[in-house]
Formats: structure tokens, C-alpha cells, sequence
């Protein structure tokens, strides 16, 4: 988390002094520990609207970036934003949630995991035939619902499920046979 | 709209410029001196201020509010980034309350039961209310506004702590003005201006200090 911590802080630090790259650095970095936490407590609200609050916790984060005293910790203040959003959000969805702040110290503490993990998925989805790969990246890493998915690629919703769950295991397979490999 | 757009958008964005809770503090202080000194020099100071002066009762009608005024802004400022609180240093405020209410029964006790109440007649606590009030509503506004800015992740104590030391500023600068000199009388209506304003303020707080 100390890494996290240096390399979060610095680019923030030149975001706010107006380095745009280094903030979109940021933001793309912080993004999959958003997604994360969002995901571990939406027990009680609809998939699709992960992707929403997620979101919104990003807007609040740009909106409040001049809130940060950079002579302090970043994840602190990283921390608290997101809570009072996503709080929010799900209240506002009817939902009650607690977000002990040791979800962001798990989420967090499986750094190289989640970056790699995006890596991974990647360069295996690439091993998939195009369709496959586009309905999973739609569906399970977009959030998107299967009908709409369906929609686009001119399939029926039920085609759709079939294909990515025949793509879910063949990725599997795939993953497994890429440990194998490495070890 | 996909996150990945979203966070293009956003990096295209210009920074922001820093918060800087000292110059908000300083802001909110000269507001609340200006509505003071405007207010003092349209209707003047009470007679022979400095004689009354020294006069403990007298002194504390100034001393108590300025004092819970000089403890709830820096207490505020506090809460103007994420996670900010006051902590147990809200505890402090305990000590201006704790003198009013003490200087108030000393009062209350020292005189004869027709004589507590006698000057508190409409017009009196009209004034005195009305004026302290009033006196707070610029200074409050302007640090609503600047709080916005902010992001109190405890809206409503924050605008609490904004209408305290506001409105209590107010009540100091009041009174100089001010010739009741009565605890039972100034403890009783500067607590409740005090409250009425820390309440409202709250309440606005709760919803415009929200993000």
C-alpha cells in the first residue's frame, strides 16, 4: 500500500499543477479499486448500476481534487470521497450500505493483482474469436445487460448467454492452461 | 457513457485551484467584523463603553460570545476537507456555555423574583434578537458559499459550527451596542438568537453543503 501510496500522490500532485496525462493516469489507476469496492457491497443493488456509481464516485473525485491537502496521505482522503459517494448513491437507490474502510485496505492490499489481473484478461480474451471475446468484454466487464448486448451483434438474448458462457469456460481453460505454463 | 470516455473528459479538464482554509477562515472573520463595524458605526456604540467595561457582568456579555466565536471557526475549518472533524476539541465550546449559564443562575439567584423578568419586554427581546440575527445573516451566507467549495463529509455539522461562530461574532459586536445588562435578560435572548441561527444553519448545511 506504501507503493500505491507514493505513485497515487505524485500523480495526482502534477495533475493538480495541470499535467492532464498524469491525471488520466490517476484516474485509469484508481478506477479497478473503485470498481472493486463498489462491486464487493452492491449486494443489494442491480448490476447495471455498478458501473453508475462508479462513475459518479470518479466525478466526485474530479470534482473535489482541490480538496486534498497534498501535504498529507492521498489514500485517506482517497478513501473518504468514495465512501461519502458511493454511500450516497446507494442510498439513493434505497440500498443501506457500510463501507468499513477495510474493504479499501483489501482492495487496495491485492495491488499488482488487479493490475495485472486487467493484463491478463486482456491477452487472453485476445485468444478468443471476435464475437466471444466482444460479448464478454460487453457483458461481464461492461456491465451491459444480454439483451442489449444481443441487440448489437444481431443475436437473441439466449444466443448470447450461450456464447458467453461457453467463452467463460474456454477462458478458464485457458487461464488454467497459462498457469501451467508459468510454473 | 463509458468509464473509459468519462476519465478522457475529465483529464481535459483544467486543475482546480487549491482550497486554502486559512484565507476562508480570514474571509469569514473580516465579514463578520465588516457587518459589525457597519452596524456600530450607523447606530453607535453604547455611552461611556469602557466604564461599563469594567463591570465583570458587562465584560461577559462580549467576552462569552466572542470566546465560543473564536472556538467554532478554527472547529469549522476543520470540517472543510474530507473525513475533518472537530474532535474532541467540540468539547472546548463547553466552556463559554458553562460561564453563560453560570454568570445567568448567579443573576437569577441575586434578585428579588419581581425584578428578573421586568426588562424583558417585547420590544427589548425584539431588538436584541432581531439585530443579532441579522447581524449573522451576511457573514453566514458567504461561508456557506465558500464551504461549498469545500467537502464536508459532515454537512450538517459544519453548517452548525458556520451559524455558531457567525452568529455568536454577531452577538459580540452586538453588544457594544447593547445597554441590557442583565444576565437573565442577555444570556437568555443572545442564546436563543445563538441557537436559532446555528439551527437554520445546520439545515442549510444539510442541504447545500452536500456534494
Amino acid at each position: 500500500m506504501v507503493e500505491r501510496e507514493r505513485e497515487w500522490s505524485a500523480l495526482l500532485r502534477a495533475a493538480n499543477a495541470g499535467d492532464g496525462r498524469a491525471y488520466a493516469r490517476f484516474l485509469h489507476a484508481v478506477t479497478p479499486v473503485l470498481r472493486g469496492i463498489v462491486r464487493a457491497r452492491a449486494r443489494a443493488v442491480d448490476r447495471t448500476l455498478h458501473e453508475e456509481i462508479l462513475q459518479e464516485a470518479l466525478i466526485a473525485i474530479h470534482a473535489k481534487r482541490h480538496t486534498w491537502d497534498q501535504a498529507a496521505p492521498l489514500l485517506p482522503w482517497l478513501y473518504a470521497v468514495t465512501r461519502y459517494k458511493v454511500i450516497d448513491a446507494f442510498r439513493r437507490q434505497g440500498a443501506r450500505v457500510d463501507l468499513p474502510l477495510e474493504d479499501f485496505a483489501e482492495v487496495l492490499a491485492a495491488p499488482s493483482r488487479d493490475l495485472t489481473a486487467a493484463h491478463d484478461v486482456e491477452a487472453l480474451l485476445a485468444r478468443l474469436d471476435p464475437r466471444s471475446a466482444s460479448v464478454v468484454r460487453a457483458v461481464s466487464l461492461g456491465g451491459e445487460a444480454a439483451d442489449e448486448v444481443g441487440r448489437r451483434l444481431k443475436l437473441s438474448e439466449g444466443a448470447v448467454r450461450v456464447v458467453l458462457h461457453r467463452a467463460m469456460r474456454r477462458l478458464a481453460r485457458l487461464a488454467k492452461g497459462e498457469e501451467h505454463e508459468n510454473r | 457513457m463509458k468509464t473509459d470516455d468519462l476519465i478522457g473528459r475529465l483529464s481535459a479538464e483544467a486543475p482546480a485551484a487549491p482550497l486554502r482554509p486559512a484565507a476562508v477562515g480570514l474571509a469569514i472573520l473580516a465579514a463578520t467584523l465588516a457587518c459589525s463595524a457597519l452596524f456600530l458605526g450607523l447606530l453607535g456604540p453604547r455611552d461611556e463603553l469602557g466604564t461599563h467595561w469594567l463591570q465583570p457582568v458587562i465584560a461577559l456579555k462580549t467576552l462569552l460570545p466572542l470566546l465560543a466565536a473564536a472556538l467554532a471557526l478554527p472547529l469549522t475549518l476543520r470540517t472543510l476537507r474530507p473525513a475533518g472533524r472537530p474532535g474532541p476539541w467540540l468539547a472546548l465550546l463547553l466552556l463559554p456555555l458553562g460561564g453563560a449559564v453560570a454568570v445567568w443562575l448567579l443573576a437569577y439567584r441575586g434578585q428579588p423574583p419581581a425584578a428578573r423578568f421586568a426588562d424583558m419586554t417585547a420590544p427589548a427581546i425584539a431588538e436584541c434578537l432581531g439585530f443579532i440575527v441579522l447581524l449573522s445573516l451576511p457573514p453566514l451566507l458567504l461561508a456557506l458559499a465558500l464551504f461549498r467549495r469545500g467537502a464536508s463529509t459532515r454537512p450538517a455539522l459544519t453548517g452548525a459550527l458556520i451559524g455558531l461562530a457567525c452568529s455568536a461574532g454577531a452577538a459580540a459586536g452586538y453588544s457594544l451596542f447593547c445597554v441590557q445588562d442583565d444576565p437573565v435578560f442577555y444570556v437568555t435572548w443572545y442564546g436563543l438568537a445563538i441557537l436559532i441561527v446555528t439551527s437554520l444553519s445546520a439545515l442549510a448545511g444539510a442541504r447545500w453543503l452536500r456534494w
